[in-house]
This record gives structure tokens, sequence and C-alpha cells, in this order.
């Protein structure tokens, strides 16, 4: 019943204007976004959701930043968002010693906070050293754990913040000493959790320094307003050094967590932007050119419990049943991609090609090496092996009886790729599957007590480097929730990770990935990688998108 | 001097009829799986790190103890997730949420009196004629159809097709932002007061009162409005105990889908959240208005028919 109302509600409203003014108010150029309900926090070190972290990247700068270039980010080719690269942000630039350890950063001279002060390298250490401080228990803490000095100890209570390895020289020099090389760095130095924080305004206001009047910030907006789980407001900052370059004048952001109120609002032109498209109005929104994909670096996939799918050939079997395409096609009907393996497209190596199109198809790599009968490119291909595998499973003494509990989280897109997994599953190995759904927090703590024969969970990517998804199938990572234990795949990943980028590390990733999929493998069963919908104003242009999930609007324009 | 005593007693029930609410909520909510700092993202040991600075880590009995010390001084504690560190009673009170809430509510409750009541009237008074089907089939299909349905349909076609009410209500500030939320819930409640108020209306007239005065000669209009609705809205009071319920979980809807900051879809996402501080404080909260509600109902018996005891048992 909601489904064909929502279904009326759309078809009904594609009639209506779309071009209503993204303008409220005269001579103004205002957007009006809606990306997620109420944020947690708008304190930057202590956010984890992208919603928080979008907003903190118009509110903050970092070292670096992201800069939209001139290529589109949608998959259709939509010319109203551009993709976005990083930058120099408050570092006008920076050196690194010969060992590669020590980056030393120096700060542009025209920084001021929107209360006028100047921004310096203090800022940024406070700000680093406050995320790693156990006792502030931030989501982030973790982020640059094994990348700057000391981090990981003072995470784990083993060392004071105050050696961390970053230190401010003098106020426009800043060094940070790394454990070890780090390719991704860069990447690291614009995110969102590692803006620079002033240490006087927070230690005045406590908690609510992130309130407006209150909250000081160095990025292209000012909080101007915030009424609760209603809108965030930010004007432009005056201070920020390049407030030439800033597009619109305000951006409110609704703070909504009905995918219906969202719509109808974009289609009443109450909202110029939103990017919660209702799962099943998305084929039609997009047939219509009103909603589009951009790729986002991300990984939906179905853990394959190694306690009780204990046989690795069984796992195999059922991955190699799973038909990707149908689902992308037929069920999620978004834009996705079918995934190659754990790591998402959208991920590069260390020549900056892109991960999954220089190595190709990792679930099938291994395998086709060991079974070069079968043709694998090929769905048909693929289940005959499945077969094949499975039957050897069986001759094995695998008790083929039980049934595989699949679970998920509440949620109509799960409950469908779920259904469409337990169709191919029986029909090409005759396995049966139980759909399990339970609501997230019920669900989660079900994944941690390993409750679970198959389970689904997607990974969206931190930043740029295949080690993202391929360290969190380690021994004892708390990730690596089927339990899946190989000493040599968590040996090459250390490896690999103590490596500066490179040839060697690359291959040394690229050898676990396809150990992942190969003989004792398959912890996993990827399914397909992300695309993110969204729908905008036709008049608004040059708003932005980075594949890593963040919309940015600093450099919005509005349309001719 | 009886009425007041039998106040007293009423407070006194209702103090502990909030202490088994909260102990009922605390526990039953630590009891289910889950954490309020459980992310996609987030390891056991940062789950740990949160629960230490918050004193989740403490044997659940104790977390219990220090709730009701703290309460017993007025203070809620902070939320765990949204707002993260913010005082609850900031929160419920000072945020506006409580206030929205009740206005909603209250005036949900009033559109669905002062329609309900008449339509049910009208039915009575034309019993068996079109007028009467007509409000039959329309109370059953009110009473039938759930608030997202009635909620969606009209945020189709007032908002976006018509435009000529708004899609977001926000904080209520204009007229045009009332109209849709509080028409969706209070129609349920409406209709069902409507269908209440025939029944007992039909009821009424039967009984020897309304014929003793008909044979007075009083004028139907008169026996109808004079003797037979004061005695029909006996139970349409008493039903109005369990609506302030039905109309607070009809917010739940209303405000999510109307996008307006109040109470209930905070409750909501509270729960999804294990945001532990925030669900005990909505949760007392709501049922100290519901307590409150069924005083004020049991208050109205004694005003509509002075021969209700409500003090002592029995009539």
């Amino acid at each position: 019943m909601k489904k064909a109302l929502t279904m009326a509600l759309a078809v009904g409203m594609a009639v209506a204007a779309m071009s209503s003014a993204a303008f409220a108010e005269e001579g103004e150029f205002n957007v009006r976004a809606c990306i997620a309900s109420e944020p947690e926090t708008l304190d930057p070190n202590l956010e984890s959701s992208v919603d928080g972290a979008t907003y903190a990247m118009h509110l903050f700068e970092g070292l670096m930043k992201y800069v939209p270039t001139e290529d589109a980010a949608a998959l259709d080719g939509d010319d109203k968002v551009d993709l976005l690269v990083t930058d120099f942000g408050q570092a006008e630039s920076y050196d690194v010693s010969d060992d590669g350890l020590t980056y030393t950063f120096h700060l542009r001279d025209d920084i001021i906070w929107s209360d006028g002060e100047p921004v310096t390298a203090a800022d940024f250490e406070y700000s680093w050293k406050r995320i790693v401080d156990p006792a502030n228990a931030a989501d982030y803490g973790y982020l640059l754990g094994g990348i700057v000095e000391n981090a990981t100890a003072i995470q784990n209570g083993e060392a004071d913040p105050d050696t961390l390895g970053i230190t401010a020289v003098d106020d426009k020099t800043l060094e940070i000493k790394l454990e070890a090389e780090c390719p991704y760095f860069m990447g690291i130095c614009a995110f969102a959790a590692l803006m620079p924080l002033r240490q006087d305004i927070i230690e005045e206001y406590g908690i609510e320094w992130t309130n407006p009047g209150n909250m000081v910030s160095n990025g292209a907006y000012v909080l101007s307003d915030w009424v609760h789980d209603s809108y965030l407001e930010m004007t432009r900052n005056d201070s920020y050094y390049d407030a030439d370059a800033v597009g619109p004048d305000k951006i409110t952001w609704y703070l909504n967590n009905s995918e219906t109120s969202q719509l109808a609002a974009f289609q009443a032109g109450e909202y110029d932007f939103f990017d919660a498209v209702p799962v099943d109005q998305i084929a039609s929104l997009q047939e219509q050119g009103i909603a589009h994909a951009a790729p986002q670096v991300g990984t939906y996939y179905l853990y394959l419990s190694a306690d009780q799918i204990p046989d690795w050939r069984v796992r195999a079997a059922i991955s190699l049943a799973i038909d990707r395409e149908n689902i992308v096609e037929n069920v999620t009907q978004g834009g996705q991609t079918p995934a190659t393996g754990i790591t998402a497209a959208g991920i590069t190596n260390s020549a900056d090609e892109e991960w999954t199109e220089t190595y190709g198809d990792f679930t099938t790599m291994a395998l086709q090496e060991m079974y070069p009968d079968y043709d694998l490119e090929t769905y048909s291909g693929r289940c005959e092996l499945a077969q094949a595998l499975l039957e050897e499973a069986v001759a094995d003494g695998y008790d083929t009886s039980a049934t595989i509990d699949y679970e998920y989280n509440t949620n109509e897109a799960h409950k469908a790729i779920g259904e469409a997994v337990q169709s191919d599953v029986a029909s090409v190995l005759g396995l049966d599957i139980t759909l399990n759904n339970s609501e997230w927090q019920t669900y989660t703590n079900n994944l941690g007590e390993g409750k679970f024969g198959m389970a689904r969970l997607g990974w969206i990517a931190d930043y740029d480097d295949a080690s993202t998804y391929i360290e969190l199938f380690t021994n004892g990572n708390s990730y690596n929730y089927g339990n899946w234990v190989n000493d040599e795949y968590t040996d090459l990943v250390a490896q690999a990770k103590a490596l500066p980028g490179g040839e060697e590390r690359d291959a040394l990733l690229v050898e676990a990935e396809q150990m992942m999929f190969g003989e004792g493998g398959f912890p996993v069963a990827p399914i397909y990688f992300y695309v993110q919908q969204y729908c905008i104003n036709d008049g608004i242009k040059h708003a932005a998108w980075t594949p890593l999930g963040y919309f940015l609007f600093t450099y919005a324009e509005a349309a001719e | 001097m009886e009425m007041l005593l039998y106040t007293l007693r009423r407070i006194g029930i209702s103090i502990m009829t909030l202490l088994l609410v909260a102990a009922i909520t605390f526990f039953l909510m630590n009891a289910i799986p889950g954490s309020p700092f459980m992310t996609e993202k987030s390891t056991p040991e940062q789950i740990a790190l949160a629960n230490a600075k918050y004193g989740l880590d403490k044997p659940v009995i104790v977390q219990f103890g220090n709730y009701l010390k703290n309460l017993i001084k007025g203070d809620m504690g902070v939320s765990l997730k949204m707002q993260e560190g913010t005082a609850v009673t900031k929160i419920l009170f000072s945020q506006g949420k409580f206030t929205l809430s009740i206005k909603l509510g209250l005036l949900a409750l009033l559109v669905a009196v002062l329609i309900g009541v008449p339509v049910g009237v009208i039915q009575a008074y034309y019993r068996g004629g079109w007028a009467d089907n007509v409000l039959r089939v329309v109370t059953t299909l009110g009473i039938a159809m759930p608030s997202f349905v009635v909620a969606t349909l009209m945020l189709f076609e007032f908002a976006v097709a018509l435009g000529w009410l708004p899609v977001q209500s926000n904080s209520l500030e204009t007229f045009s932002s009332y109209v849709m939320p509080v028409l969706t819930l209070a129609l349920n409640p409406m209709c069902r007061i409507a269908k209440l108020t025939r029944t007992s209306m039909l009821d009424s007239i039967s009984q020897d009162y309304i014929r003793t005065a008909r044979a007075k000669g009083l004028k139907t209009k008169v026996i109808l409005f004079k003797h037979a609705l004061r005695n029909s809205l006996i139970p349409v009071i008493t039903y109005l105990g369990p609506l302030t319920a039905g109309i607070i979980t009809g917010a739940l809807v209303v405000e999510q889908i109307y996008h307006i900051p109040g109470l209930g879809n905070y409750f909501v996402t509270s729960i999804l959240n294990r945001d532990y501080p925030i669900i005990m404080g909505t949760t007392l909260l709501l049922a100290a208005l519901i307590i409150f509600m069924n005083f004020i109902v049991d208050i109205a018996y004694k005003l509509v028919d002075p021969r209700i005891n409500i003090i002592k048992k029995g009539n």
C-alpha cells in the first residue's frame, strides 16, 4: 500500500513544476538542501557520519580541501554536479623529509577565523590531539592509528595525547611525524574530522561551542542558525580567504528523515537538492531525468560465515551462484555496478590507476586458474563451477540439508537483494536460505556475535587506498564478522601497510585480495559497487561531489 | 475535602505508576541488544571508551539507581547520540519539542471532538437517511485508513499538486503549516468519536427519560441536544483518555511526514539509536501526560453527570 502510494505520488509529481526558484530572496543565491536528519554533532572531531562531515566541510577547512574539476560526477553526465579532487586548503605547501616520515606544512598567511583571529598551526595541533585522546571517545579516534606517530598508543591509553607526532613549530608551520609512509596521507589531511579547532572557544563554551553564535569556523561558511530537527543555516564567511570563489550566499540544510517527505518537498520546490531518493522510485525518476547517480567508493557485500559454512568450496559456490548483473539491473536498479572484488570501484593504486579496472575480477581470478575448463566470464559458466565445487564438498562429507541463515537489517532494498540471492542459491545449488531481518542495533549485535550464516554489510571508503577494504578481513579485525582466519593473508596485509606507496605495496595488496577469493577463502561475496542517487534543481550548477561520499555546494552557482 | 484527598491519592498513585514505568522501561531498553555508540565503523574499543565516558559500563541496577537519584534532582541525564552531551530536559523543553507536540496534539483533539460529536449527532438525528449513510461510509474510511496513507495523500494533493499548503510544517509558525498535520492526526479519532456519539445517542434516545420528554411535548432538537447528548457524551469522554495515547502514537508518523521537530519523531529515533536517557525522558513525559489526561477525564465525568461518584467505588 505504502509502495503504491509513493509510486502514485512520484508519478503525479513528475508533472509538477521542476524549475522552482532556488533563490528565496531577491539578489541572493540561496541553496536549500537535505542530506540527512538531525546530525549527532557539528563538532568535526566527534562526528562520524557523512552528513556531519559534509557540514564540517562547509564550515571548516583542513590542511587540504576538496575543489571541483570540470568533470561531471554523475554516470549519466548530469552537468550540474562536478567531481571533486583534493587541493591545498589552509596549507599552501608542504615538505617531506627524505625518509618520507616527516611532513612540514606551511600555512597560508591570509587565513583567519570567523571572529577575526588568525588560524595558526596550534589550532591543527589541538584538533588532532583532541581526536586521538581516548577521553573524548571520538568515533574517528582510530583514524590516525598506524599513521601518525603514537596515535595508536594514545588511543589505547598507553601514551599521553601530547606525545602525538604533531607539533606547531611556529604560527604558520606544522610538523607531522608518521610511523610509516602513508600513500593516502594527503586524503587524510582533507578529512572532515581533522579540521583545525579553536581551543579557547571549545573550553569557553564546552558542549555548546557548536551552537550558532558560539561556533567560530575557518571555512567558506559560518553557522548562522540551527533549529534542532528542523534545519541548519549557513551563511557566507566574509573572513574566508577565498570568499570570491564561494557561490551560495546561504545554504539551508533541512534535517529530515522521511524519504517521502523529502521527495515531495523537492517536487513542490521547497528543496533544491536531496539525496535520499526512495528506492522504489529510483528507476522511474532516473528515466524521467529527475534523479541522477554518481559513483561512490563503496562495496555492498555478504559475509559468509567461516564458522557456519566451514568449507570454502561451499562459500565459493554461493558467491559464484549469485547473479550480480541481475541484482543491479532488476533489483537495485539505481546504476550500481556488479562487484568484482571487495575493493570498491574508484579506489586507485599507486600509479593512480583505477583498482578494479587494472586488476580485473578478483572474485573469479584465482578460481579461473584453478579450474581453467570453466568459463567464469559468463554466469552460466560460474554456475557450472559452483555446482562442481558443491559436489566436491558434498563428496567430502559436507551436509547440505542445513538451512543457511541470511541476516539483514530491516530495509526493503536489503530484503529484495536477499530474496534474489536466496532464489539464485536455491536454483543453482539447491541450498536453502532463510531470510531474517532485525533493526540496525540488534542486527549489528548479531553480527558481532557471529549469529549468521550469511549477512549483508556495506563499506564506504574513508580514503583512497585498497587497504581500507582489504585489512577488514585480517585475523581478529573487529569487522571480520565471518571469523575467517588466514595467517598468510594477515601477514601480507601487514607487510603492505608497512610499505610506502608503490608497485611493491600494490602487488602485496593485489595478492591478498586474490587470496581472499582463492582456495580456503571467500569470507565474503561482494555484490555491487555503490552509487549515490540525488535530485538537484535545474537552477543550480557546479555543485560538487567526491566519490568518498560528500556533496559540496561551496562553489555552486545559479544556472543562467 | 473529599476531592482534595482523592486528588492527593491520585497523585500518589501516579508517582508510583511513573516509577514503575521508569523501572520497566529502563530494564527493558537495557535488555535489548545494541549500543548508542554503535555505528557502521565503530570498533568494540571505541564503544567501550564511550560507555565508560557516560557510565554505561556499570551494572544496569547501579545505572538505574543513579538515574533515579538524578531524576529526583530534576536531572534526566544527557543525550548520548542525538545532540550528544546536551541535557535531556533542554532537548525536550527548551528546544520546544514538547510544546510543539502538545500544541499539535491538543489542536487535533479539539478538532476531533468539535467535528466528531456534531457529526455523530447528525448521524443519529438522520438515522437511516442519506446523510447518515454517507457519513457512515466516510467515518468508516477515516478509521480504516492508516495515518501515513492520509498524510501521504494530503501531501500529494494539497502541497505538491495544488501547492496550497507547505510540504514541511517545520515549527508550525504559520496557519497553513497546521492544516495538514492537525487534520491527519484528528481524522481517525474524529471518526471514532462520531461513531461513538451516534451509537450512544441512539441508545439514549430509546431510554425512558427521552420517552418522557417526548410525552411532555418537547421539541426533538431540545430532546436531542439538551437531554440525549449530555448522556451520550459519557462514552466519548471515556474514550478521550486512551485517545491521548492514540494521538501521541499518531504524532510519530505525522511529525515525520510533515517534518515537524516534535517529541514524537524524536521518540522513535531515540529508540532506534538506543539513546537511553532520551528514551527514558520521553517515555516518562508521555506517561505523565497520559496519567494526567486520565485524571482530567475522571473530573470531566463529574462535570457531565454529577451523579457519577469518582471518589468512591461504584455509583
